[in-house]
C-alpha cells in the first residue's frame, strides 16, 4: 500500500463523501422540491461532508509524511544490538545509510547479519507503517464522513460551514507574503548580526578596502580580512550610473514615441517587442555580456589607445542598460498616457507643435510617474546579479574609471556563499551582512518610488 | 507692433520649430530602432552562435569484436569483463587509417573520438549479442576538438603549439571525412544525456529535468496560495492594519533583488530547517516565494477587473459574498489570472541567481529522478557552461539558451492565447 | 453563461470538474510520495586542480560500472578538508581531493571530529605555472621575481626591516622584465595551488634574503608571515575556485598573469603559455623529472569508514587506481596529469585495495 494509493483513496472517498452528503440532503429535504426546505445549496452539504471527509485524514498524511523517516529510523535503531546502538553518531548513521541502501534494492541481502537483520527489520517496518497509516487514514476518512453526515439536516447551515473553511484559507494564504517578509528580515538580519559581533559596523560601512578571504587554518597567512564596502558601493553605483545613462534616454524616448508619435498599430508591435527584451533571463544577458560586448568594448579601447580592463564596469554597464530599457520605457510609457488629453488639446488649441507640447507640457506633468519609475530601474539595477557575476570584476577597486573592473555587492554575495561555507566564519556571514543591506537599499528606492508613482497617479485620477 | 510685423516674425520661427519637431520625433524612433536593434542582436548572436551545436561530429567505426584479456584492474564492468572497449576502438580507427600505431601515435589517435567511445561500442555490442570474431558498424562521436575543426571553429593556421591537434591529427581527420568515416549528424546528445565535463557528450535534460521538478513545486504552491491572496485582498479584507500590511509586503517582496530570496532559502531551508542542498523542492520554495507577488499583483488586476455590475445582480438575487467570488468572480477573471500566473513561471524558469546560492552549481551527470535528487536547472547550466574554457561549450550554451528562449517563448504564447479567446468571448 | 438562476444545479460538481480534480490529484501524488532511500553515491569535494580528473574518473565510473555516477564539488584543497574533517555520516564528503598533501592541523581536525582512519591515494604529480596569454610576450622569471611582486612586504635597506612593497610595475623589480603594470589572478586561501605557490615560489625567493632564510629556523611563525603574505593591493586578485575563469581572463587581458596548474595549462595551449621559472619552461618531462622548481603531487584522500557503506566507494577507488586510469596511456595522463613512476602506482593500487589507512603510517 504505497503514498500514491493512499492518497487516490483519500480522494475517492471525498468524492464519494460528497454524493453522499448532496443526497442526504435532498433526500431530508423531501426530493424534487427540496430547495425550499433545505439552509443551503444541496451541493454544500455535499462539500461539507467531503471537507469532513478529507481534511483531518490529509492532515493527518501529511503530518506522517515529515516524520516517516525519522519515526522509522528510530524503530529500526531500537531493534539494533547494544553494541551497535552505541556506536558514535556518525558511524551509525552510516550504517543506516546502507541499511536504507539495501531495503530499495528488491532482493540484495547483506552479508553482515546484523544489517541484514535491520534491513529486514526495516522493510517490515516500512510495510507495517504503510498498511497502519493507509487504515488510520481510512478510518479517519468514515469517522469524519459519518460525523458530517449526522450533522446533514435541512435546518443546517452547510454553506456557513464551508464559506468559513475557504475564509480561514484565504487568510492563511495572504499571511504567507507577510511571513517571507518577516522571514527575509529575520534569515538576513541574525546572521549579520552575528557578522557585526566580529566585525564592527562602522569598519564595514565606512572601511574602504574589501579583502575578505581569510586564512582558514592556524597554520596558514591569508588576507588581512578587511571587510569595508566602500569599493564594492562604488563598483555597484558605477555600474548602475553607466545602464542609467543607456537606458534613460533610449527609455523615455522609446516611451514618448509609442505614446505620442506613434499609430496603433505599430504601439502594437513595439510594446510587445520590447516586452521580449524584458523577458529574456538575466542569465542570456550576462552571456552576451561576456561573449560580444565585452571584447568588443576592449577592441574599441585599445583601437582608441585606451587602457581597457578585460572585465571593465562599462561592458557590464552597457549590457545591463540595455536590460532596464523595457522597464523604462514601459513605466514612463503608463505615465505619459496618464496625462489627461485636456492637457495635449490645450497646447494644441494654443498652437504648440507636438515637441512643444512634450517637451513644455506633458513630459513635465508625467515627471512624478517618470521619476518613480528611474527609481525602481536603479533598484532593480542595484539588486541584479547574474550580468555582474559573469561580466563584471572581481577586483575591489575603488575607482570611478568606467574602464576599469570594478565588483558589486551582488557579485560578493555569490563568491563568498557559491563553494563552501561555514556558518561561523566572518566571511561566509558576510554575505549576509551585504545582503541586509541589498534588502534595505532596494527596499527604500522601491518604497520612494512607488510613492511617486502613486501620488502623481492620484494627481489625475 | 502691427499684426503684419507679429505674423512675420511667427512665421520666421515656424520653419524652426517644425524642424525641431521632426528632430525629435527622429529621436523617438532612434530610440526605439535602437532598443529593437539590440533585441536583433541579441537574438542573431545566439543564433549564428549555437546552431553548429545541433549537430555534432560522429565517426562511423567498423568494429572487430574479440575477447581481449583487459590489461587493467578498475571497476568490474558488469557484462563483459574481460573486454577492452578503448583498445577496439583504437584498433578500428588504426585499421581505417592504414597506421601502425607507436605509444605517441596511440595517444594521438585516442584524441580523436569521444572519451564514451569505449562504452558506446560496450552497448552496441550487448545489444547485438555478437559472437566473438564478428565485426558492426558503430557510430561514436567525435572528440569536442575534431567536432570544432569539422564545424571550421578551430583555426588550422595556427602555429602546431598553439591549437589541440597536431598536424598529424588533422591529416586523419581530413582522411577520415574524405572517406565518409567523419560525418556530421543531428547532435542527439545534446537533448538526452545529463551533463559532462566532455563537450561531445554535454547535455540539458538533466538540467531542463530539474527545471521540471522545480517549476512543477513553484507552480502548486504559487498558484493556490497566489489566488487566494489575491481574492482575499480584493474582496474580503477589511481596511484595517492587518490588509495594510500584506499589501506593503507584497509590493515590497516584488522589488527585492531575487539573490535576497536565495540568502532566505540558504539560512532558513537549508542551514535551519536542514533541507537538502541542490533539491528541486528547495529551488521550488524558493522560485514560489519569488513569484508569488507577480501571481498576486496580476490575480488582483484580473479580479478587480471584473465589472461591479456582476457582484451586484449576484448578491442582488441572494447570493452570499463568497459564492459571488466561487461562481462569478473567479470564473471571469480566471484567463487574467492564469495569464499572470504563466508570466511568474516564465520568470521563474529563468531565475538563476536564488538558485546559485541553494547549491544548485553543483555538477551533476545524472538525470534526477525525485524532488530530493541533486539537480541544477537550465539556466544555472547555462551559467555553468558559460564557464568552461573549451571552444566547444560555447556553441552548447548558445544552443541551450535557444531551448530556454523556445520554452518562454511557448508559455507567452500560451499566455496570449488564453488572453485572445477571451477577449473573443 | 452559467451565472443564472438559483437551481440545484449550481453548485454541483460537473462531471469534467471532478475528473479534473481527480487528474490534478494523480499527477501530484508522486510528488508527495517518493520513497526515500539513503545516499547511494560517492561524494568527493576538493581541490579545483584535481576538479577535471576527478570529474572524469566520475562520469567513466557512472558510465561503466552499476553505480550513480559520485557528486564532485570544487571547493578547494583547504575548504575541501574542513568539509570532509567535519564528520563521520552520510552528510560529510566520502573524498577529498587535494593538491597537497594534508597538513598535520587538518589530521587534527578530522581527529577531533572522529574521522580517524583516512586512506591516502597519490594519483600523480602537476606543476604550478605562471602563465599569460598567447598573445603576451614570452617571459622568464626567477622565484626571487616572483617573491618581489606578490609579498605584501619586502625587505627593507637593513637587515629585519621591511617596507610595504613598492613594485608597481614589472620592470621596478629588475630590468628585462616587462614595463607594464604587475596584475596576477590567483586563487583564494581554500585553494592548494595557493598553498603550494607561496610555500614554494614565494618561499623560495624569500630564502635568497639571507636575514629572512635565517628566520625560518629560528621564528618560522615570523618566516611564513614574511614570505607567504600575498599583497593586498589590487596587484594580486583572488579569483574563485574556478581555474576556467582565470583562462578566461588571461584571454581578454594579455598583461595579467595567472596561477595554476600545469594539467589546465596543457588543456588550454590555444589560449595561455606558461612563463619560465628559474630557466626552465614548464612541460610535460620538466616536471617529471623535477628540473622544473614548482610542482606538486596529487592526492585523493578517503574515509575509511565509508568505504564499506557507501555503495560504490570501493570500485571507485578501485577505477581510480587502475592503470587504465593513471598509467602511462591512461586517460588521466591524456588530460594533462603527469604520472608516477610504475612502482609508484603499484603501490597505490595496492593503498587502495587493501585500504591502508594514513593515521598509522603518520606518526
Amino acid at each position: 500500500m504505497n503514498m500514491t494509493t493512499v492518497v487516490l483513496l483519500l480522494s475517492g472517498v471525498g468524492i464519494a463523501a460528497f454524493y453522499a452528503g448532496r443526497s442526504r440532503a435532498l433526500r431530508l429535504g423531501g426530493g424534487i422540491d427540496a430547495a425550499r426546505h433545505l439552509h443551503s445549496l444541496p451541493g454544500y452539504y455535499g462539500y461539507f461532508v467531503a471537507i469532513w471527509a478529507t481534511l483531518p485524514a490529509a492532515f493527518v498524511l501529511l503530518g506522517w509524511l515529515l516524520v516517516r523517516e525519522r519515526l522509522l529510523i528510530a524503530w529500526v535503531v531500537t531493534g539494533l544490538p547494544e553494541s551497535i546502538r552505541e556506536l558514535p553518531p556518525g558511524q551509525l548513521d552510516l550504517l543506516l545509510n546502507n541499511v536504507l541502501n539495501l531495503a530499495v534494492l528488491p532482493d540484495a541481502v547483506a552479508a553482515d547479519p546484523v544489517i541484514a537483520a535491520a534491513t529486514e527489520h526495516y522493510r517490515a517496518a516500512v510495510e507495517i507503517s504503510q498498511w497502519s497509516v493507509a487504515v488510520a487514514v481510512g478510518a479517519l476518512a468514515m469517522l469524519g464522513t459519518w460525523l458530517a453526515l449526522r450533522l446533514v439536516r435541512p435546518g443546517f447551515r452547510a454553506r456557513n460551514r464551508v464559506e468559513a473553511v475557504i475564509s480561514r484559507f484565504l487568510v492563511a494564504a495572504s499571511s504567507i507574503a507577510i511571513l517571507t517578509t518577516i522571514g527575509i528580515v529575520l534569515s538576513v538580519l541574525f546572521e549579520a548580526l552575528r557578522f557585526f559581533e566580529q566585525v564592527p559596523l562602522h569598519e564595514f560601512l565606512f572601511g574602504t578596502s574589501w579583502s575578505p578571504q581569510t586564512a582558514i587554518r592556524d597554520d596558514q597567512v591569508g588576507s588581512s580580512g578587511s571587510f569595508g564596502i566602500a569599493p564594492l558601493l562604488a563598483g555597484t553605483l558605477l555600474i548602475t550610473l553607466i545602464s542609467m545613462l543607456i537606458a534613460l534616454p533610449i527609455g523615455l524616448m522609446s516611451a514618448v514615441f509609442t505614446a505620442e508619435y506613434s499609430t496603433s498599430r505599430i504601439r502594437g508591435v513595439v510594446k510587445p517587442l520590447l516586452e521580449v527584451l524584458a523577458g529574456i533571463p538575466t542569465v542570456v544577458y550576462g552571456f552576451f555580456a561576456v561573449l560580444s560586448v565585452a571584447p568588443w568594448v576592449r577592441g574599441l579601447g585599445e583601437a582608441l589607445g585606451l587602457d581597457v580592463a578585460s572585465e571593465s564596469a562599462l561592458a557590464a554597464g552597457l549590457v545591463m542598460g540595455v536590460m532596464i530599457i523595457p522597464l523604462i520605457s514601459s513605466l514612463a510609457d503608463d505615465a505619459i498616457r496618464a496625462v489627461p488629453d485636456s492637457l495635449r488639446e490645450g497646447a494644441t488649441a494654443l498652437g504648440a507643435t507636438r515637441y512643444e507640447t512634450i517637451v513644455g507640457i506633458i513630459l513635465p506633468a508625467a515627471m512624478p510617474g517618470i521619476a518613480g519609475g528611474v527609481l525602481l530601474a536603479v533598484s532593480r539595477a542595484i539588486g541584479e546579479t547574474m550580468i555582474v557575476v559573469m561580466a563584471a570584476g572581481l577586483a575591489a577597486n575603488l575607482t570611478a574609471n568606467p574602464l576599469e573592473a570594478v565588483t558589486t555587492v551582488t557579485v560578493q554575495i555569490v563568491t563568498l556563499l557559491v563553494g563552501d561555507q561555514e556558518f561561523e566564519s566572518a566571511k561566509t556571514l558576510a554575505a549576509f551582512a551585504l545582503g541586509l543591506m541589498l534588502f534595505v537599499i532596494t527596499m527604500l528606492l522601491n518604497v520612494l518610488g512607488l510613492t511617486f508613482v502613486r501620488r502623481y497617479r492620484e494627481r489625475y485620477e | 507692433m502691427s499684426k503684419i510685423e507679429r505674423r512675420r516674425r511667427i512665421e520666421a520661427r515656424l520653419g524652426g520649430r517644425h524642424r525641431r519637431e521632426r528632430w525629435f520625433r527622429l529621436l523617438g524612433i532612434t530610440a526605439v530602432g535602437l532598443a529593437l536593434s539590440f533585441l536583433v542582436l541579441i537574438l542573431a548572436n545566439l543564433v549564428g552562435e549555437g546552431a553548429s551545436a545541433f549537430t555534432q561530429s560522429k565517426l562511423d567505426l567498423p568494429i572487430r569484436y574479440e575477447v581481449t584479456a583487459s590489461p587493467t584492474g578498475g571497476a568490474p564492468d558488469v557484462r563483459y569483463p574481460d573486454v577492452d572497449y578503448d583498445a577496439l576502438v583504437l584498433d578500428a580507427l588504426a585499421g581505417l587509417l592504414a597506421v601502425e600505431p607507436d605509444r605517441q601515435m596511440r595517444r594521438e589517435l585516442r584524441q580523436l573520438v569521444s572519451i564514451d567511445a569505449g562504452f558506446v561500442v560496450r552497448d552496441s555490442l550487448g545489444s547485438a549479442e555478437q559472437a566473438p570474431g564478428a565485426r558492426l558498424t558503430v557510430t561514436v562521436p567525435a572528440s569536442s576538438n575534431v567536432d570544432m575543426l569539422v564545424k571550421g571553429q578551430l583555426d588550422r593556421s595556427l602555429p602546431a603549439v598553439q591549437r589541440p591537434l597536431s598536424d598529424r591529427q588533422i591529416a586523419w581527420v581530413d582522411t577520415l571525412r574524405d572517406s565518409g568515416v567523419l560525418v556530421r549528424r543531428f547532435n542527439t546528445a545534446l537533448f538526452t544525456n545529463g551533463d559532462s565535463r566532455e563537450p561531445e557528450l554535454a547535455g540539458i535534460r538533466g538540467a531542463v529535468v530539474g527545471s521540471f521538478y522545480m517549476l512543477a513545486v513553484t507552480l502548486l504552491l504559487a498558484f493556490p496560495i497566489g489566488v487566494a491572496t489575491a481574492v482575499y485582498l480584493e474582496e474580503f479584507a477589511p481596511r484595517n492594519r492587518w490588509a495594510d500590511v500584506v499589501e506593503i509586503s507584497i509590493n515590497n517582496l516584488a522589488a527585492v533583488p531575487s539573490i535576497v530570496f536565495g540568502l532566505l532559502g540558504l539560512a532558513v531551508f537549508i542551514d535551519w530547517l536542514g533541507f537538502p542542498r541542490s533539491a528541486p523542492l528547495v529551488g521550488g520554495f524558493v522560485l514560489a516565494l519569488l513569484t508569488l507577488p507577480v501571481v498576486i499583483i496580476s490575480s488582483r488586476a484580473a479580479i478587480r477587473g471584473v465589472p461591479g455590475s456582476i457582484r451586484e445582480a449576484a448578491l442582488g438575487v441572494g447570493a452570499s459574498r463568497m459564492q459571488v467570488v466561487m461562481d462569478h468572480v473567479l470564473p471571469l477573471a480566471l484567463p487574467g489570472v492564469l495569464t499572470g500566473t504563466i508570466i511568474g513561471m516564465s520568470r521563474a524558469l529563468g531565475e538563476t541567481a536564488p538558485l546559485l546560492m541553494i547549491g544548485m552549481v553543483a555538477f551533476i551527470v545524472d538525470v534526477p529522478t525525485g524532488l530530493g535528487d541533486p539537480a541544477t536547472a537550465l539556466p544555472v547550466q547555462i551559467y555553468l557552461w558559460s564557464d568552461s574554457p573549451e571552444r566547444a561549450f560555447a556553441e552548447r550554451t548558445s544552443a541551450a539558451i535557444l531551448v530556454l528562449l523556445g520554452f518562454l517563448l511557448l508559455m507567452n504564447l500560451l499566455a496570449v492565447l488564453i488572453r485572445r479567446r477571451v477577449e473573443n468571448k | 453563461m452559467k451565472h443564472s438562476v438559483i437551481t440545484t444545479q449550481s453548485s454541483m460538481p460537473s462531471p469534467r470538474r471532478l475528473l479534473s480534480l481527480a487528474l490534478l490529484v494523480f499527477a501530484l501524488s508522486p510528488l508527495a510520495a517518493n520513497a526515500q532511500s539513503g545516499r547511494d553515491y560517492v561524494y568527493i569535494v576538493g581541490s579545483s586542480t584535481v576538479y577535471p580528473f576527478a570529474t572524469i574518473v566520475a562520469e567513466r565510473f557512472g558510465r561503466g560500472s552499476a553505480y550513480r555516477t559520485p557528486k564532485v564539488e570544487s571547493t578547494g584543497s583547504g575548504g575541501g578538508f574542513k568539509l570532509f574533517c567535519d564528520g563521520i555520516g552520510v552528510d560529510y564528503p566520502d573524498i577529498s581531493n587535494s593538491s597537497r598533501a594534508i597538513k598535520s592541523t587538518e589530521l587534527e581536525a578530522c581527529r577531533s571530529n572522529g574521522v580517524v582512519d583516512i586512506i591516502e591515494l597519490k594519483i600523480g604529480y602537476d606543476g604550478i605555472v605562471f602563465a599569460s596569454a598567447l598573445s603576451a610576450p614570452d617571459v622568464m622569471l626567477t622565484t626571487a621575481d616572483i617573491y618581489h611582486a606578490l609579498a605584501k612586504e619586502l625587505p627593507g635597506s637593513e637587515p629585519g626591516s621591511l617596507v610595504a612593497n613598492p613594485n608597481r610595475r614589472w620592470a621596478d623589480i629588475r630590468d628585462g622584465l616587462p614595463a607594464h603594470r604587475i596584475e596576477v589572478l590567483g586563487p583564494p586561501p581554500t585553494s592548494g595551488t595557493r598553498d603550494e605557490f607561496v610555500e614554494i615560489a614565494m618561499g623560495e625567493g624569500c630564502r635568497q634574503v639571507p636575514w629572512i632564510a635565517a628566520l625560518e629556523t629560528s621564528e618560522p611563525s615570523r618566516f611564513r608571515a614574511i614570505c607567504h603574505t600575498i599583497r593586498e593591493d589590487g596587484a594580486f586578485i583572488e579569483t574563485g575556485e574556478n581555474d576556467n575563469l582565470i583562462v578566461q581572463k588571461l584571454e581578454a587581458n594579455p598583461r595579467a598573469f595567472g596561477i595554476f596548474g600545469f594539467s589546465f595549462l596543457d588543456q588550454n595551449t590555444d589560449k595561455v603559455k606558461g612563463a619560465g621559472i628559474d630557466g626552465v619552461k614548464p612541460g610535460f618531462e620538466a616536471i617529471a623529472d623535477g628540473r622544473y622548481p614548482v610542482s606538486r603531487p596529487l592526492y585523493f584522500y578517503v574515509k575509511k569508514d565509508h568505504v564499506a557503506t557507501i555503495p560504490g566507494l570501493r570500485a571507485f577507488l578501485a577505477e581510480l587506481t587502475s592503470e587504465r586510469t593513471l598509467g602511462e596511456d591512461g586517460y588521466l595522463v591524456d588530460r594533462g596529469l603527469i604520472p608516477m613512476p610504475v612502482a609508484e602506482r603499484r603501490l597505490e593500487a595496492d593503498n587502495a585495495r587493501t585500504l591502508t589507512s594514513l593515521s598509522l603510517a603518520r606518526e
